[in-house]
C-alpha cells in the first residue's frame, strides 16, 4: 500500500506503463470492493439466484484475469478487461428493478474510463456507454423519476441532459488536455535536440582545442583515471569487499573512449558482458555529447550570472520582438550578415569550420521551421531584394 | 535524505511558468463560460417548460448572470490577470455549486442531484490542485448531507431505504477515482510546465557557454567594423532601390555608439529616440551576449531540426546517472567520472569546492539524477571523496593550464 501511494506522488518520474499498471491496480482494487458491496443489493435484482450467484461470481473471476494481465505486464489489454467488467456490472445492474442505481452505475463506469485518460478509449468506450445509457433513459427514465417531480418529460430530460453532458465536459476536457500537452511535447522534444547540438559544438570546440595544442584529452589523463578508480573502489567497498571487479571496469570505460562503440557491440567474439558494459558506458563518455557531457553542461548552467526574466528572453522571432518595421527589417539584414559571415557548420570532417552560402541561407529562410525567426513579411522582402543581401552583406 | 529542490534551480523559472499557465487559463475560462452559458440556457428552458414562478425564475437568473459578470471582469482586468483568472476560477468552482444546489433544494429530484456530478465534471477542466480539492470537498459534503438531510429527494414510487448507502458508496467511488485521476493529471501538467520552463532557460545559459567555449577556441571576436561597414552599404542600396531616404543609416550609427557611450550620452545624441526605443535597439547590438547574436546562433542550428509525430517527452529522454537497466558498476563509474569533472577547472565552469558541489547535489534536480544508493554514500562520507581528488590532483590541473603549460 505504502509503495503504491509513493508512485501515486510520483507518478510523474513513472513510465507511461507504469501509470497505465498502476491505474489498472487502483480501478481493479476499487471494482472489487464495489462488487463486494454490491452483492446484498443484487438480492433486489429481477433475476434468478443463479444468475445472481453466477454474474457477480464471474465478475470476480474477469478482476482475477486482470490482476493477472497486470503482472505479466499486459497492462492495456488488463485497461480493456477492467472496462469490460464495470460495463458489465452497469449491464447486470440494468437488468434489476431498481433503475436509479443503473443510471448511476453509467457515471461509475465513465469515471473509470476517464480514470485512464486515454483519449481515443474514452472516445470508443465513453461514446458507446454514454449511447447506451441515452437508450436506457429513453427506455426507462420514467420508472426512476423522484415522487417531488413536477414534469416527468423535464425529470426524465434532466437525466439525459446530465449524462450526456459529463460525457462531454470530459470529452472537452481531453481536447483541451491533449491539445496543450502534444504542443508543450514537440516543444520540449525540439528544444532537447537543439541542445543536444549545442552541446555537440561545444564538445567538438574543446576537442579541437586539445589537439591544437596537442594536448592529451582528459580521459586519457593518468591522475584523473587513478581518482576516478580510487573513488569507484570506495564507494564499491559498501557494495561488495571484491575491488578487481570494478576497477577491471574503470579501465574498461576508459579504454573504450577511442574505440567504435559499434564496432565492439557487433563483435561476436567478445564476451556477452563486454558488449553490455561498451553498450553502457557509450552513454557517459567524455569525448562525445555524451549523457555525461550534457548533464555536466547543465549543471554548469546553475552557476552562470544572467538576466532577470523579461518578455522576450525565450523570443527569437524578430517580428515578435520588434514592433518598428525597419527594426525588423535591420535585425533581418544584421541576421543574414551573422549567418554568412561567422563559422558555425560542421565541414565534411566533422569539424566546426564552414559558413553558410546565400542559397543555404536562402534554403533556410524559405523553410517553414524559419518562421520561428522571421515571419513571411520578412522573407517576401528578403526574395525581393536577394542580389542585394548576397552582393553587400 | 532530505531534499530542497529549490535552491540551486533557474531564478526564471517560476515567472515562465506563470506564462505558460496564464495561457492554458485563459482558454479554460472561456471554455468554462461557454459550458456555463448552454447549462444557463438549459436551465431556462426548463423553467419555461414547467412554468416556475418568475421570483424563482429571476432568480436563478441573477445567479447565472452574476456567474457570467464576474468571469467577464476577471477577464477583461488586464492587471495581474494571471491572479485574476485564478480567483475567476475559485469564484466559478463556488459560484456553480452554489447554483446546483440552489436548483436541488429547490426541486428535490434525484434528477436534479445528478447535476453535482456535471458541475464537477466543468470544475475539473481547469486542472487545478486547489479547484480539485474545493470541487471534491463540495461535492462529496454536499452529496451526503443531502442524502440524509433531504431523504425526500431521492424518493422514488417502489423503492427501499437501501439507496442511501448506494448513493453514498457511488459518491465515494467517484470523488476518489477522479480524484486520482485529477491528481496524476495537474502533476503531469505541472512536471511539463518545469520542463518546458527549465529547458528554455537552459538554452539561454547553454548558448552563453557555446559562445564562451567558442571564444576561447577561437580567439577572435566579431569584425565590428566590417559588420556596420557593409549594413551601412547595403542600408544605402536598399534605399536607392525602394526610392527612400537612407533606410537604417542613422540606427546603424545608434549601435555603433552603443558600444562606446552611456545610455545617458545615447539619448542626447539621438534625441528622436526614447529610451524603450533605444533598450529594443540593444537587442541588435552585436556584441557575445546580445539578442541577435544568440538568435542567429540558434538559427544556423536550427534549421535541420524537425519534430516527428512519434516522439514523445518520456523518461527515456531524460539523461541521469540512474538508469533502470544499468549495472551498478556503471552507475557507480559515470557518478564519479562527473564528481571528478567537477573538482577541476574546465573552460566553461571552474573546479568546484567541496562544500558547493555537497549543496548543488543535495538542493537541486540533480539530486533525481543520480542512483539513491550512490549519492547516499557520497553524502555521507564526502569528505573522503574530497580527499581522494586532493591526493592525486596535489597542484591542481586545468585544461587551460595545460594548454598554456605547453605553449
Amino acid at each position: 500500500m505504502k509503495m503504491m501511494l509513493n508512485k501515486i506522488i510520483n507518478t510523474e518520474f513513472l513510465t507511461f506503463n507504469e501509470v497505465l499498471k498502476l491505474k489498472v491496480t487502483i480501478v481493479n482494487i476499487f471494482l472489487l470492493v464495489f462488487v463486494v458491496l454490491s452483492i446484498p443489493i443484487s438480492s433486489l435484482n429481477n433475476l434468478t439466484l443463479d444468475i445472481n450467484i453466477l454474474l457477480p461470481l464471474g465478475f470476480f473471476i474477469i478482476i482475477g484475469i486482470t490482476f493477472l494481465l497486470t503482472f505479466v505486464n499486459l497492462s492495456r489489454v488488463a485497461m480493456h478487461f477492467s472496462i469490460y467488467n464495470v460495463a458489465g456490472i452497469t449491464l447486470y445492474f440494468t437488468a434489476g428493478t431498481n433503475n436509479f442505481y443503473a443510471y448511476i452505475l453509467f457515471f461509475v463506469t465513465l469515471t473509470i474510463i476517464i480514470f485512464y485518460q486515454d483519449m481515443v478509449t474514452y472516445l470508443v468506450y465513453g461514446g458507446i456507454i454514454t449511447i447506451g445509457g441515452t437508450f436506457y433513459i429513453i427506455q426507462y427514465g420514467i420508472s426512476f423519476v423522484g415522487s417531488n417531480s413536477l414534469s416527468t418529460s423535464v425529470s426524465q430530460f434532466t437525466y439525459l441532459v446530465v449524462l450526456i453532458g459529463f460525457y462531454l465536459v470530459f470529452l472537452i476536457q481531453f481536447f483541451i488536455s491533449d491539445s496543450i500537452y502534444e504542443t508543450m511535447n514537440n516543444e520540449w522534444v525540439k528544444m532537447d535536440k537543439i541542445l543536444s547540438k549545442y552541446n555537440d559544438l561545444s564538445v567538438r570546440h574543446l576537442a579541437s582545442m586539445l589537439e591544437k595544442h596537442d594536448k592529451e584529452p582528459l580521459y586519457k589523463n593518468t591522475k584523473f583515471q587513478q581518482t576516478v578508480s580510487e573513488i569507484s573502489v570506495f564507494i564499491n567497498e559498501f557494495f561488495e569487499d571484491e575491488a578487481s571487479n570494478i576497477t577491471e571496469a574503470v579501465e574498461y570505460y576508459f579504454f573504450i573512449h577511442d574505440k567504435e562503440i559499434e564496432e565492439i557491440m557487433n563483435n561476436k567474439n567478445l564476451t556477452l558482458t563486454t558488449r553490455k558494459y561498451a553498450e553502457q558506458f557509450n552513454k557517459y563518455l567524455m569525448n562525445k555529447n555524451s549523457e555525461l557531457v550534457s548533464i555536466l553542461f547543465d549543471f554548469a548552467t546553475l552557476f552562470k550570472e544572467t538576466n532577470e526574466f523579461d518578455e522576450y528572453r525565450y523570443s527569437y522571432n524578430i517580428n515578435e520582438i520588434f514592433d518598428d518595421k525597419v527594426d525588423k527589417l535591420l535585425s533581418l539584414a544584421i541576421l543574414y550578415k551573422y549567418l554568412k559571415t561567422e563559422i558555425t557548420q560542421l565541414d565534411k570532417f566533422g569539424f566546426v569550420k564552414r559558413k553558410l552560402d546565400h542559397s543555404e541561407i536562402s534554403e533556410m529562410f524559405e523553410s517553414n521551421l524559419f518562421r520561428e525567426f522571421i515571419s513571411y513579411e520578412q522573407l517576401n522582402f528578403f526574395k525581393d531584394n536577394q542580389e542585394l543581401f548576397d552582393e553587400y552583406l | 535524505m532530505t531534499h530542497n529542490n529549490n535552491r540551486y534551480q533557474y531564478s526564471q523559472l517560476e515567472t515562465y511558468k506563470e506564462r505558460i499557465e496564464l495561457k492554458h487559463l485563459k482558454t479554460k475560462t472561456l471554455v468554462i463560460n461557454f459550458i456555463n452559458l448552454i447549462l444557463a440556457s438549459v436551465t431556462i428552458y426548463f423553467f419555461i417548460k414547467l412554468q416556475i414562478e418568475a421570483r424563482t425564475f429571476v432568480s436563478i437568473l441573477v445567479m447565472f448572470s452574476i456567474l457570467f459578470f464576474g468571469n467577464l471582469a476577471f477577464y477583461s482586468y488586464d492587471k495581474d490577470q494571471f491572479n485574476n483568472l485564478k480567483m475567476a476560477m475559485y469564484f466559478n468552482t463556488f459560484g456553480m455549486y452554489i447554483i446546483s444546489l440552489t436548483l436541488i433544494i429547490l426541486f428535490q429530484t434525484p434528477s436534479i442531484f445528478t447535476a453535482l456530478f456535471l458541475v464537477y465534471a466543468i470544475t475539473a477542466v481547469y486542472q487545478d490542485y486547489k479547484v480539485m480539492v474545493i470541487s471534491n470537498f463540495s461535492l462529496f459534503l454536499s452529496g451526503t448531507l443531502l442524502v440524509f438531510r433531504f431523504p425526500s429527494l431521492f424518493e422514488i414510487p417502489g423503492y427501499s431505504s437501501a439507496d442511501k448507502a448506494f448513493i453514498v458508496i457511488f459518491l465515494v467511488v467517484f470523488v476518489l477515482l477522479i480524484s486520482l485521476s485529477s491528481f496524476i493529471l495537474i502533476k503531469r501538467k505541472n512536471f511539463f510546465y518545469n520542463q518546458l520552463a527549465k529547458i528554455k532557460e537552459a538554452e539561454v545559459r547553454n548558448i552563453r557557454i557555446l559562445n564562451k567555449i567558442e571564444n576561447l577556441v577561437t580567439k577572435s571576436s566579431l569584425d565590428y567594423k566590417e559588420y556596420y561597414d557593409s549594413l551601412r552599404t547595403f542600408s544605402k542600396e536598399i534605399s536607392k532601390k525602394i526610392d527612400v531616404p537612407d533606410l537604417f543609416n542613422r540606427k546603424i550609427s545608434l549601435l555603433e555608439d552603443l558600444k562606446n557611450h552611456k545610455m545617458s550620452e545615447i539619448l542626447s545624441r539621438y534625441p528622436e529616440y526614447s529610451i524603450e526605443e533605444v533598450n529594443k535597439l540593444k537587442m541588435l547590438e552585436l556584441s557575445t551576449f546580445s539578442k541577435i547574436k544568440h538568435i542567429g546562433l540558434k538559427a544556423s542550428k536550427h534549421v535541420d531540426i524537425d519534430v516527428e509525430s512519434h516522439e514523445i517527452f518520456s523518461e527515456d529522454q531524460f539523461k541521469s546517472f540512474r538508469h533502470l537497466n544499468d549495472d551498478h558498476y556503471v552507475k557507480i563509474i559515470s557518478f564519479t567520472v562527473f564528481y571528478t569533472l567537477l573538482k577541476i577547472d574546465k573552460p566553461y565552469l571552474k573546479a568546484l569546492d567541496e562544500k558547493t558541489i555537497l549543496e548543488a547535489l543535495k538542493e537541486s534536480e540533480f539530486y533525481y539524477k543520480i542512483d539513491r544508493t550512490v549519492l547516499k554514500i557520497y553524502l555521507e562520507n564526502n569528505e573522503v571523496f574530497e580527499t581522494i581528488v586532493k591526493d592525486i590532483f596535489e597542484g591542481g590541473w586545468s585544461y587551460e593550464d595545460d594548454v598554456k603549460q605547453d605553449h
